[in-house]
């Protein structure tokens, strides 16, 4: 794995596993539509941590009716569909509140969880996003001094009381130790600062 | 013994869960010096074996 910071581009070379392979079966829709960037859970599973998910959250930014009933139409004929609802005018407005989830046609896990952009953190993610070139395709990613401040504020309020299992704090911990060396000091501190967790650092040495 | 019988120390509970943690954290730093001292393919054949178990 060799992550080029100035050029905001990681490139792997791994053999793709089916989780990998039903994320670039969905973007391969999208970006003939829409940017995107993948936040969360997946982005440290695709960065080599030893665990699954059920979802795969992802944002775009907020686009017209029709723009979003042609992507609609792609994903249903890729052989998606839509938890929540099978009408496109519903899923747009369902947009502006939530989340909707995606999933291959009758196999519920794992999904996509596909969310328009609304907060700065989103916003962010998005304009600053990584680019992954997994094997010869590619995939957008979410900055990793902001993933690492993100899983740490996440994490469960006890674990300040007492340490305990939490995959969230397991998580930063793994893109640390695995970019330490390279993540933007400056940029990660702000964000542990922005998000309240200093003392959270602890947990990642 | 039935479900009545069973004694429940929950400060040994709590050892057992802040130990679990500790070592889930070690296991992370152990497969990070793994990633990072093998191939890409090699590290993900291993984390396939885990991912591809779940998700088919």
């Amino acid at each position: 794995m060799e992550y080029n910071k100035e050029k905001r581009e990681i490139k792997l070379d791994k053999v793709l596993s089916n989780l990998d392979k039903f994320v670039l079966d969905f973007v391969r829709i999208l970006k003939e539509h829409i940017n995107y960037v993948i936040v969360s859970g997946y982005v440290s599973i695709l960065l080599g941590r030893s665990r699954s998910t059920e979802d795969i959250d992802l944002l775009i930014p907020t686009i017209k009716k029709e723009e979003f009933e042609k992507i609609w139409k792609k994903i249903h004929e890729n052989g998606f569909e839509c938890m929540n609802t099978s009408n496109h005018v519903e899923a747009f407005e369902m947009l502006k509140e939530h989340a909707i989830r995606f999933f291959k046609k009758g196999i519920p896990t794992p999904n996509i969880e596909y969310k328009t952009i609304k907060t700065d953190l989103d916003k962010y993610s998005y304009e600053n996003r990584i680019k992954v070139i997994l094997n010869n395709k590619e995939l957008f990613i979410s900055p990793i001094e902001l993933q690492i401040a993100y899983k740490l504020f996440l994490a469960s309020d006890k674990i300040d009381e007492e340490l305990q299992p939490d995959k969230d704090i397991e998580d930063a911990r793994h893109l640390y130790k695995m970019f330490k060396e390279k993540i933007n000091k400056e940029e990660f501190l702000i964000f542990i600062n922005k998000l309240n967790v200093k003392k959270r650092l602890i947990l990642l040495e | 013994m039935k479900a009545s019988e069973v004694k429940v120390d929950l400060d040994e509970l709590k050892k057992f869960k802040n130990q679990n943690a500790r070592e889930r954290l070690e296991f992370i730093d152990f497969w990070v010096n793994y990633i990072k001292t093998h191939s890409d393919r090699e590290w993900s054949e291993q984390q396939n074996v885990l991912i591809d178990s779940q998700v088919t």
